[in-house]
């Protein structure tokens, strides 16, 4: 063995009674609302550092903003549930719940392509990548408390899929970081929300999936 | 006697209260648990370390039982995490090395991964296995490969491919 332990497992049993010490189980509860806290913080800053957008604070909503922050939301919810709930090991756990919000989340991306292509050439101007990438960018910085909480709490915990929590840490933190930031994004165009606010979550994931696994093996 | 998983979760939740007696009869009903269930997976000779690691893993993690929740599936997904990542262990070594391995001096480590994992070829299509033999345990080029089984190239990557992942999703569910 790698670690240091007795050849005898009497004697590495005896070792480790001698080392109990009494240890307050992990609550699902409690991740949630470290998770949770994360997001006000994260919805915080961007208020203080970028302020809010007007037509939010003049409570007249626009409905694709509506519909889009509401779909990251959940999105983001349901992927932070789902890695908080791994981090305690049990055979026979089905993590799938977020494959339906992710596929509602998809349905952004999709409208944004199917209307892109109709309007042609405008829909993918110079301006707009510019203004996208700032929302990718400002979205992807924004993800990175979501995701040290995340990746903390799998730390404490015991995940059995270690590339599947990392993913979903990157989906979580991603859909948080860019709900956030959509408080600030003054556009409401789908073309913009589908691909650069999508594009936040795509990254994230990608980044959780190849750096978490390394980070959360026990 | 066995302890059924009453007692088993009874004894965790004083053991998690710190209750070193209580701990102590658990960790041995672990073990037995444990060398039960590594006793069809592994050889003989990883018995002990693959039960010492495990149980060592079970002491770092006590804090992830949930009292509301029965013991066995929890100690079964870390006894599961912890044979996955000693199979990984040893093959984690890229061609050159397995080869090495095989043809060293101290077999033992290969001849114990070959034991499991002949359990787990079992179901995995002929050609496939073919395949990973050739390439991931003989240590042939894809093209040596190739020419030694009579399927193309491209065939024997595509194989090793949707082989490897089979066996990577029959481990994890395992």
């Amino acid at each position: 063995m790698s670690r240091d332990t007795p050849k005898s497992t009497g004697a590495l049993i005896a070792q480790l009674v001698d080392g109990l010490e009494p240890v307050r189980p992990l609550r699902l509860s409690s991740g949630l609302g470290f998770a949770l806290a994360g997001l006000g913080v994260t919805v915080a800053t961007v208020a203080l550092l970028f302020g809010i957008r007007p037509d939010v604070i003049a409570g007249h909503f626009d409905p694709v903003f509506l519909l889009a922050t509401g779909l990251f939301l959940l999105l983001g919810l349901s992927s932070a549930v789902t890695v908080i709930v791994m981090s305690r090991p049990r055979v026979g756990s089905d993590h799938g719940g977020w494959v339906w919000a992710a596929a509602m989340a998809a349905l952004l991306p999709a409208a944004a392509a199917i209307i892109g292509i109709g309007r042609g050439a405008s829909a993918f101007s110079a301006t707009a990548a510019e203004h996208g990438l700032d929302c990718l960018t400002m979205g992807s910085a924004f993800a990175i408390l979501t995701f040290a909480v995340l990746v903390w709490w799998l730390r404490r915990g015991a995940p059995t899929s270690p590339e599947r929590a990392g993913l979903l840490t990157g989906v979580a933190a991603g859909s948080f970081g860019i709900f956030a930031f959509s408080f600030h994004c003054v556009y409401s165009d789908i073309v913009h929300i589908g691909l650069w606010h999508s594009a936040v979550v795509v990254v994230s994931a990608a980044v959780g999936r190849i750096a978490v696994p390394q980070l959360i093996r026990w | 006697m066995k302890a059924d998983e009453p007692s088993l979760a009874r004894l965790m939740a004083m053991a998690q209260a710190g209750d070193k007696q209580a701990y102590a009869a658990l960790l041995g009903e672990c073990q037995h648990w444990l060398r039960s269930y590594f006793g069809r997976r592994v050889a003989p000779s990883q018995l002990d370390d693959l039960v010492q690691e495990t149980l060592l893993a079970l002491h770092h993690k006590l804090a992830t039982w949930d009292p509301a929740r029965a013991f066995l599936p929890w100690l079964a997904a870390i006894a599961r995490y912890r044979w996955v990542d000693h199979l990984r262990r040893i093959y984690r070594a890229d061609e050159t090395e397995l080869v090495d391995e095989l043809m060293g001096v101290d077999e033992e480590p290969a001849i114990a991964a070959r034991i499991s994992l002949e359990r787990l070829f079992a179901k995995l299509p002929d050609a496939q296995v073919r395949a990973i033999e050739l390439v991931k345990i003989e240590g042939l080029s894809v093209s040596e490969a190739s020419r030694a089984c009579g399927q193309s190239e491209s065939l024997i990557k595509v194989n090793i491919h949707r082989g490897l992942k089979k066996l990577t999703a029959m481990i994890e569910k395992a």
